[in-house]
């Protein structure tokens, strides 16, 4: 009792000697602060995901991401996020649009801090379908709004990811950025398939996948038909090996070693890991199924490079492009 | 008093018991005789694991089916069968036979040594402590080689048992001890879920592995951890004739020259060993510790001698493989081989498990003393007037975790600015920042609130100290899942005029089986996302508006004054089953009333902020410790302390590694722990079976 009294006491009087003031001036009268800097002027209006109409009385300049492929848009499109959820895990994974030091880390991408966000005062946040609405509506009514695209279609694949750019490039005003990249990328993938062509391979069977490894147990999450590489990877000629249906989202299914038998002999095996863990040469090394595989005994296996983000924009495609291309022929 | 008669009735069903006037046998058999029918249900057991296994080896994503492998018997089959029958089918089987073995002989043996049917490397924490420290190392970044793999999930396993046991020792009965290892388990799972959540990148396929899996990429794992199995299970067999004669009571095993507490200790770090090397081939496979022991008791009474540790351990260790690759065969023949791939087998097994554990506990026969009240040590009869303080104190306490909250987060304001806000002259950035804030921090003493009315209610009712809301069945989730949960567990313990104990332990069981039903559906539905599914399952204030804690406040509102209104039913509820009913109180419509009080309080709660767990535990204990046990006092205490802590939690998690956040509930499991363990070593019973 004495105990508790003491403590009471000491928190007010701890509380009254510190925590007494204002972080800001009383009474601020709200003075217009962000009226300079605006790329192409003009009010923007959208229909996002969610089916709301977004309104913006100019083009948005600072912006949120919080989730990393539509960073990597915007970050494709020169308008550098004031703010990115994870900015250390979108630096590993998305290595081909690095961010400036000057971008906030806002937090996790399942619960990035609405305080963080707020304080960086952006025009807009762009999201995914994958984030909470609630939460999205909350900022939109103390008036950050927010623009929503579908996190992923595996029945749209590049539809998707074009759809996604475009429509980050007009609430951004740099819709014409964005022609030029979409624009780049088809050309990176006519190349690419040329060079496919031109190496014979036209119609070779393929499978893209990555892993992980804990202990004895190896999960392969192949990336199915409809899923945004395997679509690439389809445009460029060649034809997904792995029957098995993905998820609906981002088209990824998952399977073990065994799983594999499934492949035929001549398949090009594709994969991504990151950094030191290579969870196929390390985890099968030793094992007799995946030893015994033509494709394995004709080195028909290929770790494609790190930092190519595998649900991201135009940018990482054509990283992705040129690996395969790189990697086939 | 011995030790015997407290246990007695308890022990008498699984002791080995010559056949005579308590056997259910009729006639006395020879000894020849009985020995023929141990080996026969061994050799049944064995058939039945054996043809499991073929029909498991014939399973799997690759197309090689029974036919396939019959061939290649008759050594004619392909080179591929063969590669995908050494590679991956005899792995995962023979994973599957060592954690069977593992967990079943475990079970058996902690069994025995607890005497106590609900012990198992489960409800021990035996195998949460072993996930904790597997998954701390992977999150520093550290990959083990296996042995030393399997070394620390034994330090981890043998520590959590060591607790769990020290804390249960010479309590009443097995309930005290399944909620003791119950608890400890669920706060070392909420320190490897903010483990697993603060280092996404790092434990990745920890999440499913979490639940347990047997899927194996080689001997390796197997080679190295067989020697440990080997040892183990002769080290307990070995054991096996002084942990017959335990099971006569510690007295008797004396003077028949047994060292009572060597041989506990011998056999506990033994079973704790294999659990660990469990652990370590599969991740934590739940409750087949529980079941395989459990199963053999229920033959037992068909097969004198079954139950002597020389025959007991080896059946168990046998129904153990038969349930590990029953629900590994079954689960791949419910979803198909393609989708259960990602379905840990963990969950079947956890499944099947909790089934075991109510159908225990619906013919559990509690055969102690009259249960203590809740209030084992609650302070002594406070004046009025020193109880009006205590309350101003308490109140003050709460009023400075709610300022704390709305200070601190991500960005740290001081009080003039709240002030500033409250009064509408606060500039638009603390505005922004406390319109966010203030919903959290009001969710988090409303959450709180509710949970520990309901605790303290659910404690009287349950007459047990340890009880909790998660106990009766909303941990599995919040909406359809809830109230489905909370039925079963009403519906099957209400036989028998819901006896406080019964409902116990079927909370539990059902608890365990929503949990595990819900990680079935998260892998199932979004399985390339742990964060969120951690985030989902742990309770958390993020992105809670005022508007969806209306109904919260209002059943607060509600409830909180017709449970104050009944605080003499639940004084008399918490002392025992007569002393009510010579006062005129109906038991079951009163214990039905307040359990649906305190149902509506922690579902809408969990509605609102997920499963907070802990607080509906601690908050009552803490103000029965400064307020006495009469009710008037114990509820207003106890809620506001709730709210407290519930806050401080929520503030620690929105600020301790800002900008990221940890949920809520993880956190308040966190700050809950210590005090829960300091509060179970203070009740222990006075007599110490340990010593």
């Amino acid at each position: 009792m004495n105990l508790l009294r003491t403590v009471v006491a000491l928190v007010v009087a701890g509380l009254a000697l510190s925590a007494c003031g204002t972080t800001e001036e009383a009474e601020r009268t709200d003075s217009g602060s962000d009226d300079l800097g605006t790329a192409e002027a003009g009010p923007v209006s959208v229909t996002d995901a969610r089916g709301e109409l977004v309104e913006l009385d100019a083009p948005a300049t600072d912006v949120v991401g919080l989730e990393w492929n539509v960073v990597e848009h915007l970050v494709s499109l020169d308008v550098m996020p004031v703010g990115v959820a994870d900015v250390e895990g979108y630096s590993d994974w998305v290595q081909v649009e690095p961010l400036d030091d000057s971008v906030v880390d806002v937090g996790g991408r399942g619960e990035p801090s609405v305080e963080a966000i707020g304080a960086l005062a952006p025009d807009l946040i762009v999201t995914t379908t994958d984030y909470e609405t609630s939460v999205a509506e909350d900022f939109e009514e103390r008036g950050i709004p927010v623009l929503v695209v579908e996190s992923a279609d595996a029945s749209a694949g590049i539809g998707q990811m074009r759809e996604n750019l475009e429509l980050v490039a007009e609430v951004t005003g740099t819709s014409g950025r964005a022609q030029e990249l979409l624009a780049d990328f088809d050309v990176t993938l006519d190349e690419g398939t040329q060079a496919i062509e031109e190496a014979g391979l036209a119609g070779a069977p393929f499978f893209m996948t990555d892993g992980y490894l804990d202990g004895g147990r190896l999960s392969i999450r192949p990336y199915a038909e409809g899923s945004l590489l395997s679509d690439v990877t389809e445009q460029m000629g060649l034809e997904n090996a792995w029957q098995v249906k993905g998820d609906p989202a981002y088209g990824l299914s998952e399977t073990d070693v065994e799983g594999l038998t499934a492949l035929p002999a001549d398949v090009n095996f594709l994969y991504m890991a990151n950094g030191d863990d290579d969870p196929f040469e390390k985890g099968l090394a030793d094992n007799a199924i995946w030893k015994a595989f033509p494709f394995v005994q004709n080195g028909d296996v290929h770790r494609l490079p790190d930092g190519i983000w595998m649900f991201g924009g135009p940018t990482s495609m054509s990283a992705y492009v040129d690996a395969v291309v790189e990697a086939l022929t | 008093m011995t030790q015997q008669s407290t246990v007695g009735v308890r022990v008498a069903a699984r002791t080995p018991t010559p056949p005579g006037p308590l056997g259910p046998e009729p006639t006395p058999q020879t000894v020849p005789a009985r020995r023929i029918r141990v080996s026969l249900a061994l050799m049944l057991a064995t058939a039945l694991a054996v043809l499991l296994s073929a029909v498991h080896l014939a399973q799997g994503t690759a197309d090689v089916r029974a036919g396939d492998l019959l061939e290649l018997l008759l050594g004619k089959g392909t080179e591929r069968a063969a590669d995908v029958a050494v590679a991956s089918r005899l792995p995962r089987l023979l994973a599957g036979v060592a954690v069977g073995v593992c967990l079943g002989t475990a079970g058996a043996a902690l069994q025995s040594v607890a005497r106590n049917a609900l012990a198992s490397p489960d409800t021990l924490a035996v195998n949460a402590g072993a996930f904790l420290a597997v998954t701390a190392v992977a999150a520093a970044g550290i990959s083990l080689p296996v042995l030393a793999s399997a070394g620390l999930a034994f330090v981890g396993g043998l520590a959590a048992a060591g607790l769990v046991l020290a804390l249960s020792a010479g309590g009443s009965g097995p309930t005290r001890m399944v909620l003791a290892g119950s608890a400890i388990a669920l706060a070392l799972s909420a320190v490897t879920a903010t483990l697993l959540l603060l280092f996404a990148q790092e434990t990745r396929g920890l999440f499913a592995w979490g639940s347990g899996s047997l899927a194996q990429i080689g001997f390796g794992v197997l080679r190295q951890t067989a020697v440990l199995v080997v040892l183990g299970c002769a080290a307990l067999l070995l054991l096996a004739r002084r942990l017959d004669l335990l099971s006569l009571g510690d007295d008797a095993a004396s003077v028949l020259g047994v060292n009572p507490r060597r041989t506990r200790v011998t056999a506990v770090v033994c079973t704790v060993l294999l659990s660990a090397v469990a652990v370590t081939v599969a991740g934590p496979i739940g409750f087949v510790g529980l079941c395989a022991p459990a199963l053999v008791r229920l033959v037992a009474p068909a097969v004198p001698g079954l139950l002597h540790h020389r025959a007991l351990l080896p059946m168990s260790a046998l129904l153990g493989v038969v349930i590990v690759l029953g629900a590994d065969v079954l689960l791949r023949a419910s979803v198909g081989s393609v989708r259960s791939v990602a379905i840990p087998t963990g969950v079947a097994t956890t499944l099947l498990g909790a089934v075991f554990l109510v159908v225990l506990a619906t013919h559990h026969r509690d055969s102690g003393p009259a249960r203590r009240a809740p209030a084992a040590r609650s302070a002594r009869l406070r004046s009025r007037a020193s109880y009006t303080v205590l309350t101003g104190a308490v109140l003050a306490l709460t009023g400075g975790a709610a300022l704390l909250g709305s200070l601190l987060g991500d960005t740290t304001l001081l009080v003039g600015d709240v002030v500033n806000w409250l009064s509408g002259r606060a500039g638009p950035g603390v505005s922004f920042v406390l319109e966010t804030r203030m919903p959290r921090v009001a969710a988090a003493l409303l959450a709180g609130a509710a949970l520990a009315l309901a605790g303290a209610t659910i404690q009287a009712v349950c007459r047990n100290p340890l009880a909790e809301p998660g106990i009766i069945g909303v941990a599995g989730g919040a909406g359809v899942g809830a109230v489905l949960s909370i039925t079963l567990v009403f519906g099957l313990a209400a036989r028998g005029g819901l006896q406080a104990d019964r409902l116990v332990l079927v909370g539990v069981g059902v608890s365990a089986a929503a949990a595990g039903a819900t990680t079935f559906l998260v892998v199932l539905t979004d399985p390339f996302n742990a964060v969120k599914a951690i985030t989902w399952l742990s309770g958390s204030t993020y992105g809670v508006m005022f508007d969806r804690l209306v109904p919260l406040a209002l059943v607060l509102v509600l409830v909180g004054p017709l449970l104050v209104g009944h605080h003499r039913e639940l004084d008399l509820l918490a002392l025992d089953d007569d002393t009510p009913r010579l006062l005129g109180v109906r038991l079951v419509p009163t214990r039905l009333l307040l359990l649906g009080a305190a149902t509506l309080l922690t579902a809408f709660a969990v509605a609102s902020v997920g499963v907070i767990g802990f607080v509906g535990l601690v908050a009552p204990h803490a103000a029965r410790a400064i307020a006495g046990s009469r009710h008037t006092r114990v509820l207003p205490i106890a809620t506001m302390l709730g709210a407290t802590v519930v806050s401080l939690g929520d503030t620690l998690g929105r600020t301790v590694v800002a900008p990221a956040q940890l949920p809520a509930g993880l956190l308040t499991a966190l700050i809950g722990t210590p005090y829960f363990v300091w509060l179970l070593w203070r009740s222990r019973g006075a007599r110490q079976a340990w010593h």
